[in-house]
C-alpha cells in the first residue's frame, strides 16, 4: 500500500488516474495549495530539464573544443619541432668555431706562460750530452763521464783511458 | 662560414706571431787548450775567464794556454767549422738551432784518427769542457762557448 507521501508524487507527477485520483484529491485538506505546490514543482522539473540540457550542450562545446585544438597541435607539431631544430644554438659551424677560438685562446695563453716561465728556467738550462763515442780500436780502456758544475753552469765530459801523448803534441 | 677560413687564419697567424722567435746570429768560440801545472803560469785567455774557476777545481791545473781556435757566427744554425792546431783539429756540426742553445757533433781528431766524437746541445748560458788524452804532463782540453 503507497503512503501517502508516495501518492502525492505520484498526483504532482500526473501518474494518478480514474478513481485513485478523486480519492486522493478528495483526502487533500486544501485542494487549491496543494494545486498551486503542483504547479510550482512542474515548473522547477521544466527548469532543471531545460537547464539540464543546456549544461550537456555546453559539455559537448567544450570537448570539441578540446578536439579541435589537440588537432590543431599535432597539426602544428612537425613544423614546431623543425623550428626547434633550427633554434639549437650548437649548430656545427658554431660548434667548429668554437673549438677553433677556444684553440687559439689555448695556444695564446700557453706561449704568455712560457714566456713568463722561460727567464727563470733559462739560468738553469745546462749543456746537454746527447751521447759520446771514443774510438775502441785506438783507446779499448776509454770510458766517459758526464759532470756538471752547476756553480759556474758549466758541462764536462770526462774521458779516461785515452792512449796518452807525447809533449809534442801540444804545439800550436 | 664563408669569413671562416680568415677568422681561422688570423687566429692562427696570431698565435703563431706570439710565439718566442729564435734568435739568430750568435757566435760559438770553439778552442783547444792545453792545460798544464808550471812555476809561473800566463795569464788565462779571455775566452777562458768567465769559467777560469771551475776549470782550475776541476782539472787542477794552474795555466791553460790555446794553442787552436775558432770563432764561428751561427746564422742557420746549419754551418759547420774546424778549429786546429798542429797535430789535433775539432771539427763542430751544427744540426740546429733551439731556444736554448744548438745541437752540436764533435769530432775530436789526432791528426786523420778520430779519437772522441759526442752529440751534445750546446746551451747558450753553459760552456761545455771535454777532456781530452794527456799530452805530456798536460791535458787536452776542448772548450766551447756561445758568446
Amino acid at each position: 500500500m503507497k503512503t501517502f507521501e508516495e501518492k502525492w508524487t505520484s498526483w504532482v507527477d500526473g501518474q494518478l488516474s480514474g478513481r485513485e485520483l478523486s480519492k486522493f484529491e478528495a483526502s487533500l485538506p486544501d485542494k487549491a495549495a496543494a494545486e498551486a505546490e503542483k504547479a510550482g514543482a512542474r515548473k522547477l522539473g521544466e527548469l532543471l530539464k531545460r537547464e539540464l540540457s543546456a549544461g550537456t550542450l555546453t559539455n559537448e562545446e567544450f570537448f570539441s573544443h578540446q578536439l579541435r585544438e589537440e588537432i590543431a597541435r599535432l597539426r602544428e607539431a612537425p613544423g614546431r619541432q623543425a623550428r626547434e631544430a633550427r633554434s639549437t644554438w650548437w649548430t656545427i659551424p658554431r660548434l667548429l668555431w668554437t673549438g677553433a677560438l677556444s684553440l687559439a685562446v689555448f695556444l695564446v695563453f700557453t706561449v704568455l706562460v712560457m714566456r713568463e716561465k722561460n727567464p727563470a728556467e733559462e739560468s738553469q738550462y745546462l749543456t746537454q750530452i746527447l751521447n759520446a763515442r771514443v774510438d775502441p780500436v785506438v783507446s779499448p780502456n776509454a770510458t766517459v763521464s758526464i759532470f756538471e758544475v752547476k756553480q759556474d753552469r758549466v758541462t764536462v765530459l770526462w774521458t779516461e783511458g785515452l792512449q796518452s801523448l807525447p809533449a809534442d803534441y801540444a804545439a800550436k | 662560414m664563408g669569413r671562416s677560413p680568415a677568422f681561422l687564419i688570423s687566429f692562427i697567424a696570431l698565435a703563431l706571431g706570439a710565439t718566442p722567435v729564435l734568435q739568430g746570429a750568435e757566435t760559438v768560440w770553439s778552442g783547444l787548450v792545453i792545460a798544464e801545472n808550471v812555476a809561473q803560469p800566463q795569464p788565462i785567455p779571455p775566452e777562458l775567464t768567465r769559467i777560469e774557476g771551475s776549470l782550475k777545481k776541476f782539472f787542477g791545473y794552474n795555466q791553460f794556454q790555446v794553442i787552436g781556435q775558432s770563432q764561428k757566427t751561427l746564422k742557420t744554425g746549419q754551418e759547420d767549422w774546424l778549429a786546429t792546431s798542429k797535430f789535433f783539429g775539432l771539427h763542430v756540426d751544427a744540426r740546429g738551432e733551439t731556444e736554448a742553445g744548438y745541437v752540436l757533433n764533435l769530432k775530436l781528431y789526432k791528426e786523420k784518427e778520430l779519437l772522441l766524437e759526442t752529440d751534445t746541445k750546446l746551451s747558450k748560458r753553459s760552456p761545455l769542457v771535454i777532456k781530452g788524452p794527456q799530452v805530456g804532463g798536460g791535458q787536452l782540453l776542448l772548450v766551447l762557448v756561445v758568446q
